[in-house]
């Protein structure tokens, strides 16, 4: 590891929302928990970001196909 | 399956038209095409409800039948193209109105002790109205894009040409997205605590 700038509050909120869109690289990952390890605020948003991950699957549930005609 | 519970599955089936609508609202953004992606929604759920087994989940069910609507009216008008309103747009990319969250820092400009813990017991069903109502507050294009990655699943590629934003814009609206909703949920969460 370089020694690189330490990754801000916002930096993190990024990442959050990215890692839905990709796979973070190893660098990202690393900066990601380090940073949310050491930071409180971060650590309660992280929390929130988790549940409303979780509803919004639940809430946009396609656990269950449809029946007749409505498959592709 | 008795006649009598049979029609009460249907029954229930309609009481869901008000939710499904809005749903599709939030997507299509056209009255009346949303109203044909729910008629039909309906109309199929109906059909097929013999097959549909464990009432619970009636609501899951019916997003679904939703989503294979919505996704063909989406494909119906795809040859017209629905682009954005790049001046709706511009306002939705404004970065000033998220310079409030974080201080000059970029550390998070709320008080350490003001995060609401969502771990508290709202019902699934309180929880599905709250959410609907922070989506509903989501800027136009915002909501549509959001709707088309996390409910019907499309790839950012299919995203940006239906909608024309670029994939930098894409990945600010879906940023925005997510930031807005957890405002708008820890708002709420503090409110049934
Ligand atoms: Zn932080």
């Amino acid at each position: 590891m370089t020694n690189r700038e330490p990754i801000t509050c916002q930096d993190t909120t990024w990442l959050v929302s990215d890692s839905c869109e990709r796979e973070l690289t190893a660098e990202e990952k690393a900066d990601l928990h380090g940073h949310i390890a050491t930071c409180e605020l971060c650590q309660g948003a992280s929390k929130q970001f988790d549940v409303l991950f979780q509803q919004i699957r639940l809430f946009f549930s396609k656990d269950i196909q449809p029946g007749g005609d409505a498959s592709e | 399956m008795t006649d009598a519970y049979k029609t009460s599955v249907i029954d229930e089936i309609a009481t869901y038209r008000p939710v499904l609508f809005r749903i599709a609202m939030l997507q299509l953004r056209d009255a009346a095409a949303a109203e044909d992606a729910t008629q039909e929604a309906l109309l199929a759920a109906i059909q097929t409800h013999d097959k549909f087994e464990g009432r619970a989940a009636l609501r899951t069910w019916l997003i679904s039948i939703l989503r294979f609507k919505v996704l063909d009216s989406l494909r119906q008008r795809q040859r017209q193209g629905m682009p954005v309103d790049p001046g709706q747009l511009s306002v939705e990319l404004d970065t000033a109105k998220f310079a409030t969250l974080f201080d000059e820092t970029g550390c998070w400009a709320t008080p350490k002790d003001a995060w609401t813990n969502p771990e508290t017991h709202v019902s699934r069903i309180e929880f599905f109205r709250v959410l609907e109502a922070c989506l509903t507050k989501l800027p136009t294009n915002t909501s549509r894009v959001f709707l088309m990655r996390e409910w019907l699943e499309l790839t950012s590629d299919e995203i940006c040409s239906e909608t024309g934003v670029t994939a930098g814009n894409l990945r600010v609206l879906l940023y925005r997205a997510r930031m807005q909703l957890r405002s708008c949920l820890d708002v709420s969460w503090d409110r049934s605590q």
